[in-house]
């Protein structure tokens, strides 16, 4: 069997996290288009929590091992740590310039060479998007790469054992129940679990605790190296805007309730709606 | 007392000061100038109209309104965000509230003297924002930020960060202060020390508007440190929660605030907000909040408190780092008492000595099983404070429980009003704290700043 090969012994999850700008904080720069991260505290993506709970709850019920990944400058380091502490018990951080500038797909790319290096493993979660690129498309691309059943925006696990999973992922219209052959990967919505708060001593812990950092050069052996970052990225960003809205709202003040119901007759006919 | 009446002509008056804009005699618009966040059945009495809303933009128009009201002998309510708790802003008397929500601008932040001067009629909210901005931080933080600098210092609020940081008093260094009679002084200034004769400034401060209407104010900030943590600890029995709240503050790391909150509280604001509180563990649960300068030193001062609660039998110590779970911990805190509100008859105040806290709550567990009472318990665990909530009931048994509550809290040296005040509400309980000769002398002073007795009139004692 291939990289997704069973390990008897230990049924293995892992986790993709990614460090984002805590979202209040967050404005998009009308010069550039481009988010301004300046005065933003770093977070864990807050759908990674759900991915991390998720995680934490199958390691309940079927014992084995959490390892979380996440790709990122040095500093996302934290990131990871806050991964451990709530629960997850080893932190990989891919860290390299050459993994600097990544659209999804060579996102995707490295994270599932990383996966790739690690061996085995039985599931990979990851929350539906982040709130910082919100586009969705890392998890099933990192899947695409892997050659393995996904699942998006699951958020509901119905049934789980050492070789299947049945999830409710949530449509546009309604939902499906789908049933997974593992390996595979999901990607779930916040709704599918509320994550608690992290327990202080583990936080203590996890300040302490060594987290491995990987290198381009690490993957090399395993991946192309040109397929990393900037290089292995087709998409070019070339203009972000907001939204144009189209809904417009208008108060109506003053007057009695006749009054107004009148004034908003009078404007109904103005647009044509009467 | 005698007071004259607000005609026509006296309007005229007032509309010539301030200019007729900012002069209101339409009840509709009044409504909501009447009172303040005080509960309903515990007032316990009529509010009354007052004959008109004045809300002046300048120093100079407060000291003509004051000067022909006290000419006049019209009473004056000053009035800030109407967040109070003791009914200080009801115009008991009818005639003028005098509203200061138009003297609302941050005049200068010194950061040479890490001082803030502002006018009265600021809020709270916006002071916190604009000195953030600046690396700064104003520590007093009496809960709604709704609440103004004027009436913050009027009442010398005091709220959740008091156990580290003391009340509005410890930071109040100046104020700009219109006499009944209509003189302005300026009372401190921009210093750190001043031994000039009595300090009457500080006699202002929590006079609760009955001696001068605050105008300006000159706060002292601190530098900002880093973002603070908020830990989370639930405890199967409120007696190992409070033994945990002495041992911290014997412990050396002051945190910015300890708050005690008990689970039907919880419960109730949980529902009233839709949201979850962290943890389903326990009868009660620490909120502890603390700050440093740096992630460091907050992670050390955190470990020394954990230590502590781990001691005392915690069930776990969860950690609210991101600003969502703070807000969402924070925003439960902070709604209890409307969630409560509705169904509640008293919220009492009483404030003992931070040891005898736990004594206290023990009497209060048997006051309220003898009356058959629920009595919910959560407050300013750090400083003494306990705000205990009692739901409805009827009116007799109130009266018995009050005056057991608050027989008790004299008895261990506790006063009946930590922070909230005497106001409208606690008049006739005042000499529970305070001898006769004190009161006397209070009476006194009322009566050399404001011989007419038009300020505020009818409250802290009868007019």
């Amino acid at each position: 069997m291939g990289h997704g090969a069973k390990d008897e012994k230990e049924f293995n999850v892992i986790v993709l996290v990614k460090q984002v700008p805590e979202a209040e904080d967050v404005r998009i720069d009308p010069d550039t288009g481009r988010l301004d991260r300046s005065s933003a505290e770093a977070v864990t993506n807050p759908f990674d929590l759900n991915a991390i709970e998720v995680a934490n709850r199958i390691k309940e019920r079927l014992g084995g091992k959490v390892t979380c990944i996440s790709m990122g400058p040095l500093r996302a380091d934290s990131t990871l740590r806050d991964s451990l502490a709530r629960g997850c018990d080893r932190g990989i951080l891919l860290s390299d310039k050459k993994f600097g500038g990544a659209d999804t797909l060579a996102t995707s790319y490295t994270l599932s060479c990383a996966i790739k290096k690690i061996g085995s493993f039985d599931l990979i979660v990851c929350g539906e998007k982040t709130t910082d690129g919100d586009t969705g498309q890392v998890g099933p691309e990192v899947a695409e790469q892997l050659d393995i059943p996904h699942a998006c925006f699951v958020e509901e696990i119905k049934a789980i054992t050492e070789s299947s999973l049945v999830v409710r992922r949530k449509t546009e219209n309604g939902y499906m129940i789908l049933e997974l052959k593992l390996p595979a990967l999901i990607s779930v919505t916040k709704d599918i679990n509320e994550p608690p708060l992290p327990l202080l001593k583990n936080k203590i812990k996890a300040r302490k605790a060594e987290i491995e950092t990987w290198s381009a050069s690490d993957l090399s052996e395993i991946g192309d190296v040109e397929r990393f970052g900037l290089t292995g990225s087709p998409t070019r960003v070339v203009n972000v805007g907001s939204p144009h809205v189209e809904k417009e709202t208008m108060m109506i003040e003053g007057g009695s309730s006749r009054e107004k119901a009148k004034k908003l007759v009078d404007i109904l006919e103005d647009l044509g709606f009467l | 007392m005698y007071y004259g009446k607000v005609d026509e002509n006296l309007i005229k008056e007032l509309k010539n000061i301030c200019g007729s804009k900012y002069v209101i005699t339409d009840k509709d618009q009044m409504l909501g100038y009447r009172t303040d966040e005080t509960i309903e059945a515990e007032k316990m009495l009529r509010v009354p109209f007052p004959d008109a809303v004045v809300k002046p933009r300048f120093v100079e128009e407060i000291s003509e309104v004051l000067k022909l009201s006290n000419k006049k002998r019209i009473p004056v309510t000053p009035r800030g965000g109407g967040t109070g708790l003791s009914g200080g802003v009801i115009p008991v008397y009818g005639g003028i509230v005098l509203s200061m929500e138009n003297m609302n601008k941050i005049i200068e932040i010194d950061k040479e003297n890490l001082m803030v001067v502002l006018e009265a009629g600021v809020a709270l909210g916006d002071l916190y924002k604009a000195v953030e901005r600046e690396g700064f931080f104003f520590p007093p933080h009496p809960g709604d930020e709704g609440a103004q600098i004027g009436g913050a210092i009027a009442t010398n609020a005091g709220g959740a960060r008091t156990v580290k940081y003391g009340t509005m008093r410890s930071f109040v260094k100046g104020i700009e202060v219109v006499l009944p009679t209509g003189e302005v002084l300026n009372l401190g200034g921009k210093l750190l020390k001043n031994n000039t004769g009595y300090a009457l400034m500080h006699l202002i401060i929590g006079s609760e508007g009955t001696l001068g209407v605050i105008t300006k104010a000159t706060l002292k900030l601190l530098p900002s440190s880093a973002a603070p943590m908020i830990l989370v600890v639930p405890y199967s029995n409120r007696h190992d929660a409070i033994k945990t709240v002495l041992e911290i503050l014997r412990g050396g790391v002051i945190p910015l605030g300890i708050e005690y909150m008990e689970r039907e509280a919880m419960e109730r604001s949980e529902e009233y907000l839709g949201r979850k509180w962290p943890t389903e563990k326990g009868e009660g649960c620490l909120m502890v909040m603390i700050t440093g300068k740096d992630e460091d030193e907050i992670f050390s001062r955190s470990e020394c408190i954990m230590r502590i609660c781990e001691a005392n039998k915690a069930l776990d110590i969860f950690m609210a780092e991101q600003k969502r779970d703070q807000e969402n911990v924070m925003e439960i805190r902070s709604k209890m008492y409307e969630a409560l509100k509705g169904d509640m008859m008293a919220l009492f105040d009483i404030t003992v000595p931070p040891g005898r806290m736990g004594k206290f709550m023990k009497k209060v567990e048997e006051v309220s099983e003898k009356y058959g009472v629920s009595m919910s318990t959560y407050g300013h665990a750090g400083d003494g404070n306990v705000h205990v909530h009692l739901m409805k009931t009827d009116v007799k048994k109130y009266e018995k429980i009050k005056e057991e509550l608050y027989e008790e809290g004299s008895r261990m040296g506790g006063v009946i009003s930590g922070e909230h005040g005497i106001g409208l509400l606690r008049i006739g309980d005042l000499h529970i704290s305070r001898d006769r000769k004190e009161i006397e002398l209070m009476k006194k002073i009322k009566k050399v700043f404001d011989p007419n007795g038009i300020l505020n009139p009818g409250k802290i004692f009868p007019a």
